[in-house]
């Protein structure tokens, strides 16, 4: 498979302390890539540099040929980001929301309703479509929060921890969708505090430290760097490479 | 450049419907002035008409001659409000507080009318009272005006018995020359009675325009702390257009509230526009411009949504006062007024109270007009210049 997203010595600080130190790390194409870390790590910067949102003090990004530096209208059209929060409006309904940041990106009216409309039958939530999302559930707001960043049928989907805080099965419709959007040829960097998550879901997995990553590969790969990788979990690999020490 | 439009009014159309879906930011941006400016106007109500009858005070220096004359005239009745005064008394009243004026007459005023000479008529009040000052003035304008043509007329005669002859050129000359008899005095305006709502309004109308812009401060700032900025961002939209679709929602806020207010101060107050309705609407348009820069400036420059609900409440509640929103401007002391010069605030009310109470002309708010552009123009530029999409944590 190739490379869809190329990241190489990314480098970002905020007032004079280096959040990501020389980060590189690729996303294949129809692949879902986990970067996972502690709090601080890393991740989100990271995934606000992809994303261009936070432009890299070093290094350099492509995303599907373009480079984010200089074509970040070109890499926009090909991204869709799924923020860490719930980046909607509760006061709007969810065909509101999606028409609207479908719009903003650039469809027509009358497109925008029917790829809302497509959408939120993909995540069950055609029945409330018209209800103020105030009104959803935790997992029901999440679905609607991944729904928004489909809208622009984006090829790399950007999801920065979307299951937090959610039940079982609002998680495993998550899942479901986020497999099947891979299957259908999408590209996926998929960051969770969650390992088995991580396990289950993660063609490969990138582990960030202090702003470095310091460990690449299959989940499998991962494992065996440690033990058996049937008896080994990924949380124990996770713990033996950024330790026991808590993070603020 | 559309692009740019088609976000921009995508992103404030949006707003908009958010804040008709909103009911506290609706109460507040349309409700909550009118009780002020109910309140204010019944507890200023009727400043004007239910005053009592001011006493103007007057002296004279001379022992006889035309201001004994004009002093007699004066004060032949009660009626008029004039009494006089010894020119010592009277400045020991004015020193105390007894009188907040008075006219004085010098010793020469007589002798320097009759030889064709200027002379002046004082004018002298107490610091910080221009209504006073305002009556007076016109009190020794009118006096003024009246010895002068009787002083022209006077110098008419006496030249035309010293050429013995009617010389047309001679007596074209004598009525081109200029009065000969001034007062000194700094014009305040005119001052009369007034609809207190006429003030009230337009000072409560600029406050909470300002208040609700600075308020959707508050807004923006939870966008960027909920990371749709971000998301907006990432999706295409560009930096610029969020700060102009920003700015025009809070616009077209400003501009309901205008609507709202303006309209409910003619048929429920009956407020007067005075002469240049059109001059009120211009002076209204940029004010309200002037605050939707201000608020997306207060977004720029606030970390959280705390710092921006507090910074909005603090900005309005300095600027408001200062900027002569909760009494008018023109009773104020000079230095106020100086310091209301340096908000945009100010400048609104000083049009809107030279417009709705002065009877101003539209060309003596260009000045104003112009200001609220100028702030606006600097609001905008530190707001483009420090305009964040990403939270700071």
């Amino acid at each position: 498979m190739e490379d869809f997203l190329v990241a190489s010595d990314l480098t970002k600080s905020f007032d004079g302390t280096q959040v990501v130190a020389s980060a590189s790390f690729t996303v294949r194409s129809q692949e879902i890539f986990g970067l996972l870390g502690p709090n601080g790590a890393g991740k989100t910067t990271t995934i606000r540099m992809l994303s261009t949102v936070l432009d890299p003090d070093e290094g350099d990004i492509r995303i599907g040929g373009h480079s984010v530096a200089g074509e970040s209208d070109a890499v926009r059209r090909l991204i869709g980001v799924c923020p860490q929060e719930l980046a909607l409006y509760p006061e709007l309904s969810a065909t509101d929301n999606l028409v609207f940041f479908g719009r903003m990106a650039g469809l027509p009216g009358g497109e925008a309703k029917a790829r809302a409309a497509e959408i939120l039958e993909r995540v069950g939530l055609t029945d409330r479509a018209k209800d103020a999302v105030r009104k959803y559930s935790g997992g029901m707001k999440r679905r609607v929060n991944i729904a928004i960043a489909l809208m622009s049928k984006p090829r790399l989907l950007f999801l920065d921890e979307p299951t937090v805080g959610i039940d079982p099965q609002s998680r495993n419709h998550i899942f479901d969708t986020v497999l099947a959007l891979r299957d259908e040829g999408m590209s996926v960097l998929y960051t969770t505090h969650y390992m088995e998550e991580a396990d289950r879901l993660c063609d490969r997995i990138g582990i960030m430290d202090a702003g470095h990553v310091i460990a690449l590969g299959t989940p499998v790969e991962l494992k065996t760097r440690i033990g058996n990788p049937d008896t080994t979990t990924l949380e124990e690999v996770f713990l033996s490479l950024t330790g026991r020490s808590l993070r603020d | 450049m559309r692009l740019f439009i088609r976000q921009a009014l995508l992103l404030s159309l949006k707003d908009t419907r958010l804040f008709f879906k909103d009911r506290f930011a609706l109460g507040f941006a349309l409700l909550f002035p009118i009780l002020f400016i109910v309140a204010f106007s019944l507890a200023l109500g009727d400043i004007g008409p239910e005053d009592e009858q001011l006493r103007m005070a007057v002296a004279t220096e001379e022992e006889n001659g035309f201001s004994r004359e004009v002093i007699d005239i004066l004060t032949v009745t009660e009626t008029t409000g004039v009494d006089e005064w010894d020119p010592k008394d009277a400045g020991l009243a004015l020193h105390e507080g007894r009188i907040p004026g008075y006219l004085l007459f010098p010793v020469d005023f007589t002798q320097r009318i009759f030889s064709g000479e200027s002379t002046e008529i004082l004018v002298i009040t107490a610091d910080g009272d221009p209504e006073t000052k305002a009556v007076l003035d016109g009190l020794a304008r009118s006096i003024g005006g009246r010895i002068g043509t009787l002083s022209l007329a006077v110098r008419g005669v006496t030249e035309l018995e010293g050429l013995g002859s009617l010389d047309l050129v001679k007596l074209g000359e004598l009525g081109a020359a200029p009065p000969s008899i001034f007062f000194t005095s700094e014009q305040v305006g005119d001052v009369e009675p007034f609809n207190a709502t006429n003030f009230t309004l337009p000072g409560y109308l600029t406050m909470f325009v300002f208040f609700a812009a600075a308020l959707g401060a508050e807004a923006i700032a939870r966008e960027r702390q909920t990371q749709t900025l971000e998301r907006l961002l990432a999706n295409g939209v560009r930096r610029s257009s969020i700060v102009g679709g920003k700015m025009l929602a809070s616009l077209y806020r400003g501009l309901l509230q205008l609507f709202f207010l303006w309209v409910l101060g003619i048929f429920a107050f009956s407020i007067d526009f005075g002469t240049s309705p059109l001059a009120v609407i211009a002076v209204s348009v940029f004010m309200a411009v002037a605050s939707s820069a201000f608020g997306v400036m207060l977004a720029a420059l606030v970390q959280t949504v705390k710092s921006a609900s507090s910074a909005a409440v603090l900005t309005s509640l300095t600027l408001a006062p200062l900027g002569g929103c909760w009494w008018p401007l023109f009773i104020t002391p000079d230095w106020m007024q100086a310091l209301a010069r340096l908000t945009p605030h100010g400048w609104a009310n000083d049009a809107f109270n030279k417009l709705m109470l002065f009877g101003a002309e539209g060309q003596d708010v260009l000045v104003h007009i112009g200001a609220l552009a100028l702030f606006a123009v600097a609001f905008l530029a530190v707001a483009v210049g420090r305009f964040r999409t990403v939270s700071a944590n």
